[in-house]
């Protein structure tokens, strides 16, 4: 057991490593010098680039940035909120945006699993109608969303059928109800619904031919027990495959949404070129995405036993 | 190919035409000026002959704007295709043939891009280089690349050891044929049209996004489907359309990209 587990580890260090460098690379082969995107750069020139690592070859630049970012150094944010460092800024918005993540995922996979299940094996209306609303980018859905909302919120006080809605007029306002609409939209939005429905109808219909599955319905045993669990390993490959999209969906969902989070952090890190903050943040994007893929893959290996023993 | 998916191929091309003639065309002969369109006695119109989707709040006519607004993301989607087909397809082209340590690359690079994710790498990019929507395709095409890499490197791999490509071996044929003709064109063609197909709807998904949140992207008064929707949002004017036209139009389009890429995918045989 502990073999498997080290080398997950060892592919989850490794990607993330590789993730850096090709942030690195991207900032490298920038024609751009990154000192001037900071208002008082050349000022300060000397000292950002030491800090930066700039006077320096690629290679060991990248290894002072890796080997700061070890140490939980993501350098000085610049604009966004002068001194302050990254760290300390970007870890609690990333908590607040895992509260919209976490949530999103799980209930994509409970459509994606629900819908799956009602109709595995043919083409229904409820599966061409879920990949036409699916195929709305989650901005557009999350535009309509608020527009109806609004418009039908206008049209009730108008009427004089309800009082002002404690979350009128969104998203200007902060209530439960953005909340729930950022974590549906992200979950439906830019084909998530539909991709992770797909793919779990998919597995559902091999499982389905699936021997065991003849033989427990032969024993007369129930048949959704053996589906379910037999679907725990695909899933996990499914929720991991979709975990960069939801990342990226974040960004938007909390910009449209006006949410405060890692994702709205970034965008205005980028507006204000506040470069360490929006490196910092693109780094801890990849972290996660990895830490996801780590984490289905600690499903497979503790569900299935077939896939330990090819890894021993 | 269903009807519907030849509905879908005809649609998409109108879009690309479209995208390609305002983009390629001059400014001065094009009969719409994006900068003097801006009557405000005019705002807000129901759609009319003069108007077909009728005007926004400041006067403009939101057909034109809507024509003008497919340059924003025909010509960066069709660089980000171009881009991760040549790459992804040579990338894995040789390393399916070659093997061993090549393939071994191809498909760390294919993790590690996956990694991160790809809306963010396109926003880094432009933060540092500056707002540009050909950078935007060229980031999102290269990005990309591994992907379509690994598919083709997967393919190939999977069928260098077949009994065709053995037979096409035993007929003394080259191996640039057996590779360019009987593996890639015969074998993957679809695969990769599939791919970019799907590459172009992200781009034109990309594109809007940045555009309707505002500072990047596509900016005014230049008109974006996106940056359109922002710009009519909270106005209460008579003419739905304007928020309406460009929402159906994203809606449409990255639509019919599911639906020819849905139609060119190979029916396995059971």
């Amino acid at each position: 057991m502990l073999f498997p587990i080290l080398r997950l580890l060892a592919v989850f260090l490794l990607t993330l490593a590789g993730a850096v460098l090709v942030i690195q690379l991207l900032l490298w082969a920038s024609p751009g010098d990154p000192v001037d995107l900071v208002p008082n750069g050349d000022e300060i020139r000397a000292q950002l680039e030491q800090e930066w690592g700039l006077d320096r070859p690629l290679p060991q630049r990248y290894a002072q940035f890796l080997g700061r970012a070890v140490r939980g150094d993501l350098g000085t944010s610049l604009t966004y909120r002068p001194g302050a460092t990254v760290t300390e800024l970007i870890l609690p918005a990333a908590g607040r945006s895992l509260r919209l993540l976490i949530p999103s995922l799980l209930l994509a996979m409970g459509l994606g699993i629900g819908l799956g299940f009602a109709t595995a094996g043919r083409t229904s209306f409820v599966r061409r109608l879920a990949q036409v609303v699916s195929v709305a980018p989650v901005f557009l859905l999350a535009f309509l969303a608020v527009h109806l909302l609004n418009e039908l919120a206008f049209y009730g006080m108008e009427a004089g059928w309800f009082g002002r809605p404690d979350w009128f007029a969104l998203p200007d306002t902060d209530s439960a109800l953005k909340t729930a609409l950022a974590i549906a939209v992200l979950a439906v939005g830019s084909g998530a619904l539909a991709e992770v429905h797909a793919a779990v109808e998919d597995e559902m219909v091999m499982l389905r031919n699936a021997p065991f599955v003849d033989a427990a319905v032969a024993r007369g045993a129930p048949v959704w027990k053996h589906v379910l669990w037999n679907l725990l390993p695909p899933l996990a490959t499914i929720a991991y495959g979709r975990a960069a999209f939801f990342v990226g969906g974040l960004v938007i969902v909390e910009k449209v949404l006006h949410l405060n989070g890692a994702g709205s952090m970034l965008w205005q890190a980028c507006r204000l070129r506040d470069y360490p903050v929006a490196l910092g943040i693109t780094v801890l994007a990849a972290a996660a995405v990895c830490g996801a893929r780590l984490l289905g893959d600690l499903v497979r290996i503790a569900v299935d036993p077939r896939l330990r023993e090819a890894a021993q | 190919m269903k009807a519907t998916a030849w509905l879908g191929v005809g649609l998409l091309l109108l879009v690309g035409l479209a995208g390609v003639l305002t983009g390629l065309l001059p400014e001065a002969w094009l009969p719409y000026d994006v900068v003097a369109d801006v009557s405000p006695d005019q705002a807000g119109l129901a759609p009319t002959a003069g108007h077909w989707l009728g005007t926004d709040h400041l006067g403009r006519d939101v057909a034109w704007r809507l024509l003008l607004a497919t340059r924003a993301f025909v010509g960066p989607g069709l660089l980000a295709c171009l881009l991760a087909s040549v790459i992804g397809v040579g990338a894995g082209a040789i390393s399916g043939y070659l093997g061993g340590p090549a393939s071994a690359l191809v498909r760390y690079l294919s993790t590690v891009t996956a990694s991160i994710p790809r809306f963010v790498l396109v926003l880094l990019a432009i933060a540092i280089n500056g707002n540009s929507t050909w950078l935007i395709g060229a980031v999102a095409g290269l990005a990309y690349s591994p992907a379509v890499a690994e598919a083709v490197f997967g393919r190939i791999d999977s069928l260098k050891r077949a009994d065709f490509v053995l037979a096409a071996q035993a007929h003394g044929l080259s191996p640039a044929r057996i590779l360019l003709y009987h593996l890639l064109w015969v074998n993957c063609r679809r695969m990769v049209g599939r791919h970019a197909l799907n590459l172009f709807g992200y781009l034109l998904l990309l594109e809007t996004t940045l555009s309707y949140i505002g500072g990047f992207g596509v900016m005014e008064p230049q008109p974006s489907w996106g940056n359109m929707l922002a710009f009519e949002f909270g106005y209460r004017t008579a003419n739905i359309w304007g928020v309406w036209a460009p929402a159906v139009a994203i809606w449409l389009t990255i639509f019919c990209c599911g639906l020819v890429s849905e139609a060119l995918a190979e029916r396995r045989r059971a």
